[in-house]
């Protein structure tokens, strides 16, 4: 990896993670929500993931001290937001097959934020067979794995069956590269980001998914970004960080940089941007988190970041 | 005629001769079938260009399907050299010339040398080119080396784009893909066999891009290193009948059984 990859990742990301920050009302909660959540996708779920983009900022550290600030005053939006916590354990007393408590909780307690009673309900709800077994997309049963993980409900003989999860998933059956469609490149990568936590342990890659992504990677991204796909083709280029061997290309991230705008703005497709900063954020929040992680953890995979030195 | 519609109508010829060649290959009688397609032919200049544009696939069902080749075929594409000579001196590789008229050489060579080969004669109508496609696979070796924090690797320009990665250099083999065949051998044929990988990338990225000519051509080198006994980043078979039964046109369904005689009984 190159010096001036990093100096570019390291611009993408830190323009990315301040242009979250400055409009963070934006994704704020309506005052009048409760924990049915008419619609979890609207604001509770980007929330989330602005959070998981800012607590990867600091679990790196690999980003300068404005980011570093900008981040934990992110993590402390979003935990307020979330009624430090109760909200999400509301709604897991209320949803005890709900599998998003557990996962909007994981970027707070991997960043010290963390909730007792909401814990506790946890440990009780995750161990229970009748919530083990909750059908769903293979790669969603290792989001669940990884956030037991991190919240470490998965001692004491509550481990997950990672090698099973694993091959139940696409990426997991090292399938033909030719035939790949948009919400399968996505859960592609999603099977990547839980194996790995998201870069923290790239050896969670069994060895031929490794070498299967090393192989096509470079091809998946060639075409989603000759038809502009910029949030799949950033959420691509966090798997090549997340590669034993990372893979990160210079003309990748030039492109990258090039596509984002001025005020940090990355835009999610080639589509035209709409004026309205409701809507923008709206539009764009999801390709801003996704290039602010990619970025962050490009620039500590150069830093020398692995599993092994963790 | 003008320049545009002449090459028109020669594409035309040299669908149909691919045609002809398939249904040889596929084992429907055919005797003399290049003789016969410059027979039957309205215009038989336009044939004879045919027989160019179709080039050394013509002699795919000699090669690979056991069809007599015919003294008037050998006539047939002679004729076709005399009425269409190849330039006398073989232009330089790129980039040092454009590319265009040097891939042109490339496989008037093929077609002179299986001529020359399936006729038994000394001495090529057209002389053997130099140079292969130059693949620098920047995307892989920009691949990490953390530790070194270097600028080693030249920047890509404002593109991105580079004429010897990977995508660029699939598609200039694929051009070349009536190398592609057993019975040739040459650098084109080295470069091929140094870089699997950029050609798996190269068809995986045309079939993706629904480029499925350009994928077929890709894919007939795979097969053929697959032939040789190369392994491959994957799996020839499925790819070749994906293309089979998603391509269209007479040149991609020659490209495609010509691929499916060189993976032999494990294609379905």
């Amino acid at each position: 990896m190159t010096a001036s990859v990093t100096r570019t990742a390291h611009q993408v990301s830190a323009q990315a993670l301040a242009w979250l920050h400055v409009h963070r009302e934006c994704g704020a909660l309506p005052a009048d929500t409760t924990v049915d959540l008419g619609d979890p996708d609207s604001v509770y779920k980007p929330l989330g993931e602005t959070a998981l983009a800012a607590s990867l900022v600091l679990r790196e550290s690999a980003a300068g001290s404005v980011e570093l600030r900008l981040a934990r005053d992110l993590m402390d939006f979003c935990w307020r937001q979330f009624g430090e916590g109760d909200m999400l354990y509301e709604r897991l007393l209320r949803y005890s097959m709900m599998t998003d408590p557990l996962e909007t909780y994981v970027p707070f307690a991997r960043c010290g934020f963390r909730h007792e009673p909401l814990e506790r309900l946890l440990a009780h709800t995750s161990a229970l067979r009748s919530v083990r077994a909750v059908e769903a997309v293979p790669n969603r049963g290792l989001a669940v794995a990884n956030a037991a993980r991190v919240v470490g409900l998965d001692q004491g003989g509550r481990g997950y069956d990672w090698p099973t999860l694993t091959r139940a998933t696409w990426l997991g059956a090292t399938p033909e590269p030719w035939l790949v469609d948009w919400m399968t490149g996505y859960f592609a990568t999603h099977t990547v980001f839980h194996l790995t936590d998201w870069g923290r342990a790239p050896t969670g890659l069994p060895d031929d998914i490794a070498e299967y992504l090393t192989t096509w990677l470079p091809v998946w991204i060639d075409i989603w970004a000759e038809i502009e796909q910029w949030d799949l083709v950033a959420e691509l280029m966090i798997v090549g960080c997340c590669l034993p061997e990372p893979y990160c290309a210079p003309a990748d991230w030039e492109r990258l940089a090039r596509v984002q705008h001025p005020d940090g703005l990355v835009p999610r497709d080639g589509e035209p941007v709409p004026d309205d900063p409701g809507l923008r954020f709206k539009d764009h929040q999801h390709t801003a988190v996704v290039a602010t992680i990619a970025g962050t953890l490009a620039v500590s995979r150069a830093l020398g970041g692995t599993a092994g030195q963790r | 005629m003008s320049p545009d519609r002449s090459q028109t109508v020669y594409a035309a010829s040299a669908a149909d001769l691919a045609l002809r060649a398939l249904d040889v290959l596929r084992g429907v009688e055919g005797t003399a079938f290049v003789a016969e397609h410059v027979e039957r032919a309205d215009d038989p200049k336009a044939a004879l260009a045919g027989i160019r544009f179709l080039g050394a696939d013509a002699f795919a069902p000699h090669l690979l399907a056991d069809a007599v080749f015919h003294p008037d075929d050998a006539a047939a594409v002679t004729q076709s050299f005399a009425v269409f000579p190849p330039p006398v001196r073989t232009p330089d590789p790129p980039p040092a010339g454009p590319a265009e008229p040097w891939v042109a050489a490339w496989r008037d060579w093929a077609t002179a040398a299986l001529l020359a080969r399936l006729a038994g004669t000394a001495g090529l109508l057209a002389p053997r080119p130099s140079g292969a496609p130059v693949l620098t696979d920047r995307a892989d070796s920009a691949a990490a080396d953390a530790d070194s924090g270097s600028e080693g690797f030249p920047e890509t320009g404002a593109s991105g784009a580079s004429d010897t990665d990977w995508q660029h250099w699939s598609v200039r083999m694929g051009q070349l893909s009536p190398l592609a065949l057993p019975a040739l051998d040459g650098p084109v044929h080295a470069a091929a066999r140094a870089a699997p990988l950029a050609l798996a990338r190269g068809a995986t990225r045309a079939v993706l891009r629904r480029d499925f000519p350009t994928a077929a051509r890709i894919t007939r080198w795979l097969a053929l290193l697959h032939a040789e006994g190369v392994r491959l980043p994957l799996d020839p078979v499925p790819l070749v009948e994906h293309l089979r039964l998603h391509g269209g046109g007479p040149r991609l369904a020659l490209d495609v059984a010509i691929a499916r005689c060189l993976l032999g009984p494990e294609a379905p």
